[in-house]
């Protein structure tokens, strides 16, 4: 974990995550394959996530889900992982852990400090913890994932300089 | 006190204001009312107004990188600010440009549009450059680099504006469960209350106490936030609306901090409490300094403790100005006259009563007739209601029009508008989105009537606060008005001037032109005239436009109609339209997992949609692009080269149905195709036109990972998409992009082989074991890589595809490897100068969506044997397969030392003299075209029409002037047609 600014309300934190992007029908066969690697159940409505210990689990659209490891996987298990869940024909693992970069925001401040990037309404009302959305920050695709005091936002590691930059750009003024 | 004092310059002279003091109240404090110079006739002006809707008072800002047209009535000063008056050369008061004042009488309406119409070429060489000079409203502001940021809000309830009606209704929310924004364009909350003394107590309080109190509740309350100096500029659809907030009032720049916020404001309900702009009356001279505004006068005194004049002359046609009395006379000032419009037995007993307790020259049924002076009012000449002309020595004339409610943002919201006869102005009617209007917004002048309105229009939502508020006035409760747009001139000279937008020098006169020149619509009036379309647009005079204009055409002003009002409300900079989406956040910049080794060697870099892609590396400082490009293509062939190709689009596809999802959206079969292996594929739009192109690897027939072209990465996961969702949806098949999930490196040159084997030494590289369009996966390191046998450069090479943790490291191990073969890193141009020699094309350079695989000579790429694949009937079109079409070949100039351009036209004649009298046979055009350093001499691709019968054939290339370059048609293939070095 590297912390890029802690001030003012506001904490930014790099870190180090795996992903695995999933694809399929969500049924049985799809949740058995599943739960058989991260003992987890897909949550069914989108943009809700479930966890446990190891991994947060969201469904991102009908048919797109996303393992997160909360901590440091071995990268050969996740390789295993991706590998295994991939033997049900019927449904798509890619390995995404290197292909995204991995932020973590907390902070009284936070939600005013997103909105100077993006339009997302951060309220509890319309935002609640355990949920997650897809969204523009800084013009970048990137995701929000709320977990109980602080968001997860992921975005394409060829953006990261840029995104690192624009957030920190956006904490001084 | 001295040490209150803020010291600022005013064209060069030093003046001292007060903290809190905009730059026209610190003038006026300072007894300075010549203010600037009007946009056409260079007349002189004054302060009008007190606030946004000011038209005259416009300055620059020296220190602010010479900000222009800055509104002096709301612009704070500072210590060591520099003002410049503008529109006005040499000084302020000796402007040559005046002499437009005396030549006014051909300036009229419509002027610029009648007169410029000829000598040809003289609009552009003369009459422009020449009107740009001496027109405009200030000067452009010198190169400055802002920093504005952008905010977004996301809210139940915006209160726009902290006013009277505005505080009220934020004493309803305070403490609820509803998010509340509440927006004043001010520094300090109150309106009227601060504005005047209209409100003598609230609840038998001061009217202050109460404000302080209100301040306070909704301070602590947790649910509102306060955003002052903001103003609200735009209403959008969706209950959008936009606000910029000045973050710098009354300090001066600084440079590293935002100084504006635009807000972006997303609401479920908008409450308008934005009050009403008090507006003019059209008379003589009507545009000296020294005319003002009653309201605004009464808030300088009331708001900034300034006077503008102790005695001015009150000209009104309505009840509002007794407030302006009763604060001139508290503070033992007495007007010189004032002068009603209306019949002394329609005047309110409370003005009567001031009027002769201090004995005030009173003129009941009168009219200003006009003014006198040369840059400042001496004298008002008042018509009598014996229709008697009187004149008055005074240096100030307050004038009261009456009240428009300040309807911009409704209108811009699509609510409707009413008029109303009473008020004699245009109202808010119907709502078209979820807006509330509250206050003198809704037409609304009376206090005890605000009241009920809040408590009305606010009955909607749940568990607010009751209000117990009970206001005490000064002076009259009704507002009472007389209609009077412009008063009657004495002297019909041509130089007589009754002004109905001061911003554009806009006259009564040219609105009676308009209309008698056919204009009669008021869009097109609007338009010929330029009357309201200034930086102010009309915000005193737009409604007086229609009043004058509607007496013109005997017609109703509801039937007149208003113009459109649009966003902005007011000018917004470009600066905070932008936020930091400038310099070096310009454009979200995507960059591969290798770029700071790029850095380190002297690459140059181009654009390759957001991604930042290494052009050439220069070896020395003194290369140029040509010989690096040289040096590196050389290079290639020579050993090896390696290319950075991590931007290639990359796609993960995996199902049930993989293979016949594959099958169908490119032309290739892949039905026979052996696993681990890979193939050039095409796709094609359902025009039969050549889409992309890449290479699709198959793991199994339920898994295949394809490469797109970098710039269309995303658009064709995207089309592969919607195909499996609306065209395929009973095939079972998913796609990931994996593009960023690997660093991809293409090894390249006749020493690669040697290279790979050095890297990878438990991999066997063997021709046989590992062909051509082949894959293999194995473990790196704690991590996967794969490598596929592939070449776009008609070399050996081989693609390795890498998680860009371990990038950079491999990357480098590939030159510690290699030193004995100067592998050389090579650039995008490289890259294109390699593949053309080979005759490789790029979707996009070489194809312009009119392109077949048959124009490509690709035939062989198309299953023939293939059910249906996207675009297959298409190629079947007579027009597809007609041999005229323009076709790719080669071209290789008759003078081997020739260059060729691309984009050049092929043609079948050598010269080309002027006049050029028949029209020329275009065949065609360049597609690509380098100095290849393998062949020592030009060689090209182009788009030819019945190119391929051409083969073999002579033709001309179109050069920047009337030569033409000889060219062979050949194939386009210039290295290795046999394939033999790819093939080792």
């Amino acid at each position: 974990m590297t912390t890029l600014t802690y001030k003012d309300g506001i904490e930014i934190n790099q870190v180090t995550r795996q992903q695995i992007t999933l694809r399929g029908k969500g049924d049985g066969a799809f949740a058995f394959s599943i739960n058989k690697e991260v003992s987890l159940l897909p949550p069914s409505d989108n943009l809700r996530m479930v966890d446990n210990d190891r991994f947060i689990f969201a469904k991102q659209s009908f048919d797109q889900w996303v393992l997160i490891a909360k901590t440091k996987e071995d990268d050969q298990e996740i390789l295993r992982m991706v590998s295994d869940i991939n033997k049900n024909e019927a449904m798509l693992a890619s390995n995404y852990s290197e292909g995204q970069s991995y932020f973590e925001i907390s902070g009284k401040d936070k939600d005013r400090y997103l909105n100077k990037l993006t339009h997302f309404d951060f309220r509890d009302k319309k935002f609640p913890a355990s949920t997650m959305v897809q969204t523009l920050i800084a013009r970048i695709d990137c995701c929000i994932y709320k977990l109980e005091d602080k968001y997860l936002i992921t975005c394409g590691k060829s953006f990261e300089d840029y995104f690192r930059d624009r957030l920190l750009d956006s904490v001084n003024l | 006190m001295t040490e209150n004092k803020i010291y600022f310059k005013f064209d060069g002279k030093k003046y001292a204001g007060n903290q809190g003091d905009t730059i026209a109240a610190a003038l006026l404090r300072n007894n300075v009312r010549l203010i600037g110079r009007s946009f056409k006739y260079h007349r002189p002006r004054g302060i009008y107004t007190c606030g946004i809707e000011e038209p005259n008072a416009l300055v620059q800002i020296i220190n602010e990188h010479n900000e222009p047209n800055v509104r002096a009535t709301v612009k704070k000063i500072y210590e060591g600010m520099i003002v410049k008056s503008q529109n006005r050369w040499p000084s302020l008061k000796t402007d040559l440009g005046s002499i437009n004042n005396i030549l006014s009488p051909i300036f009229s309406a419509g002027f610029y549009y009648k007169t410029f119409m000829g000598p040809k070429g003289f609009w552009k060489n003369v009459y422009e450059p020449l009107i740009r000079r001496t027109a405009g409203l200030g000067k452009p502001p010198k190169e400055f680099k802002s920093k504005s940021i952008h905010q977004h809000h996301n809210v139940d309830i915006i209160i726009v504006g902290g006013g009277l009606s505005g505080l009220l209704a934020a004493r309803k929310f305070a403490g609820t469960n509803y998010d509340v924004l509440l927006v004043e364009r001010e520094d300090a909350l109150g309106g009227i209350l601060k504005n005047s003394n209209k409100i003598k107590s609230i609840n038998d309080q001061p009217s202050n106490d109460w404000l302080e109190k209100t301040k306070r509740l909704i301070r602590n309350s947790n649910n509102i936030k306060i955003l002052k100096n903001t103003l609200v500029t735009t209403y959008n659809f969706s209950d959008h609306l936009i606000a910029l907030e000045d973050k710098n009032v009354g300090k001066p720049q600084d440079n590293e901090k935002p100084e504006l916020v635009l807000h972006k404001i997303r609401t479920k309900h908008a409450i308008l409490a934005n009050g009403h702009i008090e507006r003019f009356i059209t008379f003589r001279n009507n545009d000296l300094p020294g005319v003002m505004l009653a309201a605004s006068f009464e808030k300088y005194l009331n708001r900034y403790g300034v006077i503008p004049d102790e005695s001015p002359v009150i000209f009104t046609n309505n009840s509002s100005t007794y407030s302006l009395l009763k604060s001139l006379t508290d503070l033992g000032h007495k007007p010189k006259a004032y002068v009603d419009i209306r019949d002394q037995k329609n005047i309110e007993k409370e003005t009567l009563d001031l009027l002769e307790k201090f004995n005030i020259p009173f003129y009941p049924k009168s009219e200003v007739e006009g003014c006198e002076g040369k840059k400042e009012v001496k004298k008002v000449s008042i018509r009598t209601k014996k229709n008697q002309i009187t004149k008055i020595k005074s240096s100030m004339l307050c004038v009261s029009g009456g009240f428009n409610p300040d309807i911009h943002l409704f209108t811009q919201s699509k609510g409707l508008l009413k008029w109303d006869e009473t008020l004699l102005t245009f109202k808010p009617d119907r709502i078209f989105q979820n807006t509330i209007t509250l206050g003198s917004v809704s037409g609304n002048f009376s206090y005890e009537k605000v009241l009920v309105e809040v408590e009305k229009k606010l009955s909607e939502f749940q568990g607010l606060n009751e209000l117990e508020v009970k206001f005490e006035l000064n002076g009259p409760e009704k507002f009472q008005i007389k209609e009077l747009w412009e008063t009657k001139h004495e002297k019909n000279s041509l130089w007589s001037k009754s002004f109905i937008d001061l911003q554009n020098d806009v006259t009564t006169k040219d609105l009676k032109q308009a209309v008698s020149e056919g204009f009669n619509r008021i869009e097109h009036l609007k338009r010929f005239t330029t009357n309201s379309m200034g930086t102010d647009q009309g915000k005193i005079s737009s409604i007086n436009a229609l009043g004058i204009v509607s007496k013109i055409l005997k017609k109703d002003i509801s039937e007149v109609g208003t113009t459109t009002y649009r966003p902005p409300y007011s000018p917004v900079n470009f600066s905070a339209i932008a936020g930091r989406s400038t310099y070096e956040f310009y454009d979200p910049e995507r960059k591969t997992s290798l770029h700071s080794w790029h850095v380190n060697q002297n690459a140059v870099f181009e654009n390759v949609g957001q991604w930042k892609r290494p052009w050439y590396f220069k070896k020395s400082e003194d290369e140029t692009m040509h010989q690096a490009v040289q040096r590196e293509a050389e290079q290639v062939r020579k050993t090896a080269g390696i290319l950075d190709g991590s931007t290639l689009g990359k796609i993960e596809i995996k199902g049930k149905d993989a293979l016949t999802f594959v099958n169908l959206i490119y032309t290739n079969s892949f039905t026979k195709m052996k696993p681990k292996t890979g193939r050039y594929a095409l796709m094609l739009g359902e025009d039969g036109m050549v889409k992309d192109d890449g290479i699709v690897c198959k793991i199994n027939d339920q898994h295949f990972i394809v490469t797109t072209t970098t710039g269309n990465a995303a658009s064709i996961l995207a089309h592969m998409e919607e195909y499996a969702q609306t065209e395929w949806p009973n095939l079972n098949v998913y796609m990931n992009s994996i593009t960023e999930q690997f660093a991809t490196f293409n090894l390249s040159g006749p020493k690669s082989r040697v290279i790979m084997s050095r890297v990878f030494n438990d991999i066997d590289f063997a021709n046989d074991r590992f062909p051509f369009m082949s894959f293999k996966n194995f473990k790196y390191l704690n991590t996967e890589i794969r490598v596929l046998r592939a070449s776009f450069t008609g070399e050996l090479g081989y693609e390795i595809y890498v998680p860009p943790s371990h990038a950079l490291k491999l990357w480098q191990k590939f030159f510690i490897y290699s030193r004995d073969f100067d592998l050389v890193p090579y650039g995008t141009e490289t890259m294109h100068l390699l593949r053309a020699e080979k005759g490789y094309i790029i979707v996009g350079q070489d194809t312009d969506g009119t392109v077949t695989p048959l124009d490509l000579n690709l035939n062989w790429m198309i299953g023939k044997k293939k059910k249906d694949f996207i675009g297959k009937r298409s190629l079947t079109r007579t027009d597809i397969v007609r041999e005229t079409r323009k076709q790719l070949v080669g071209l290789v100039p008759i003078d081997k030392t020739l260059g060729i351009e691309e984009g050049q036209h092929i043609i079948e004649q050598k010269d080309l003299s002027l006049p050029i009298k028949d029209p020329v046979d275009m065949l065609g055009h360049v597609t690509s075209s380098y100095f290849s350093p393998n062949l020592n001499h030009s060689v090209a691709m182009a788009l030819i029409r019945g190119g391929k019968r051409k083969i073999g054939s002579r033709l001309y290339v179109s050069t920047e002037n009337l030569n033409t370059i000889a060219v062979e048609v050949v194939e386009p293939n210039f290295i290795d047609p046999k394939n033999e070095r790819m093939m080792l």
